[in-house]
């Protein structure tokens, strides 16, 4: 059910067709699992936040510092030093009151990823590092739960969505070693680009509306200004996918 | 013979800030090898010691990925290759 206050603030939406109030209380029903509060995520949780999503459950165990700021946009001045996590719930309460905000200040790795995921209808890759996206990855095809892969460096970012068992995932896109974390140059307005993305990949998802950009690794140049969609296909060796399917799944 | 490798703003800085390099060849790897003759230093960005293509390097041929064939991936006059790095940041 939505209220009437409920109705007025989504109005907007609730008028593009397909959406409807249908859509809208799916959205309300939903649960998002986001990796990381930094500049993909402060992106993804404003607008899925605005959006009326029913539960997001934000993972990150970083400490706010001066370099994040510049593209970490729920992160201001005065909460250098705090938990991401805390200074981003604390504003994404304010933003919509209705939206259950689940705080996670844990590291997330292959022991505990299983437990944090669980429940959630998908899973937004907003990590600072590439191991993180791997351990995400696996655990989103072990679960059957749809995957948002968001990646940014300087001026460029990549998304793909997958869906487990059905289309290419990480693993099938980048074959080998994964380099590991490291510092990278970023510009605030490319995360903030890839992350409305992603948020738009998880919106139409849960609403079953358009196509998603699966088997398709969009690449953006924010210097050329130019996004180009570059095949990605299914690798039969892929180890990750086939991790799943031998378990059954 | 006309094959266009598009350039990643990341390595514009070793190509004289030419986005798209006009290259020859007839796989991949010759066209890599001519890409690195012209502008040596990408060459650390592309290969390791042995000269195998690095592992966060994707190589596009039309949009498609060159894997797993890659450096043997054969490529004909008007075909577009794009190098796509593995990206982490967020
Ligand atoms: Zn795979």
């Amino acid at each position: 059910m939505l209220t009437d206050y409920e109705k007025a603030k989504y109005n907007r939406q609730i008028m593009i067709p397909g959406f409807g109030e249908e859509g809208q209380k799916k959205l309300k029903r939903a649960c998002v699992f986001l990796a990381g509060a930094g500049g993909l995520g402060s992106a993804v949780a404003t607008y899925l936040v605005a959006a009326g999503i029913g539960t997001l459950r934000i993972a990150d165990h970083d400490i706010i510092e001066p370099s994040n700021l510049n593209r970490q946009v729920l992160h201001w001045d005065k909460d250098v030093g705090q938990k991401k996590v805390d200074s981003a719930s604390r504003k994404l309460r304010q933003l919509n009151e209705a939206v259950t905000i689940e705080p996670i200040a844990e590291t997330i790795a292959s022991d505990n990823v299983s437990r944090m995921v669980a429940g959630c209808d998908i899973i937004v890759d907003a990590m600072d590092n590439l191991p993180t996206r791997y351990i995400l990855n696996k655990a989103a095809l072990e679960k059957d739960i749809p995957f948002v892969y968001g990646a940014v460096y300087g001026f460029e970012g990549r998304v793909m969505t997958i869906i487990p068992g059905k289309t290419a995932c990480l693993n099938c896109l980048y074959h080998g070693a994964v380099p590991p974390r490291g510092v990278f140059p970023v510009i605030g307005v490319v995360p903030a680009l890839i992350g409305c993305i992603q948020a738009t990949e998880v919106i139409k998802y849960i609403v079953s509306l358009g196509e998603l950009l699966t088997n398709r690794l969009l690449v953006y140049d924010g210097l050329s200004m130019k996004f180009t969609e570059l095949h990605a296909d299914r690798d039969p060796n892929c180890e990750h996918c086939h991790q799943v399917e031998r378990s059954g799944n | 013979m006309s094959i266009k490798m598009n350039i990643s703003p990341v390595f514009l800085q070793y190509t004289n800030n030419q986005r798209v390099v006009e290259v020859e060849g007839t796989n991949v790897g010759e066209a890599l090898d001519h890409l690195t003759n012209k502008f040596p230093s990408m060459k650390n960005w592309l290969f390791d010691k042995k000269s195998k293509l690095l592992d966060h390097i994707n190589i596009y041929v039309n949009g498609h990925s060159a894997y797993p064939e890659n450096l043997g991936k054969p490529i004909k006059d008007g075909d577009e290759i794009s190098i796509i790095f593995m990206v982490g940041g967020g």
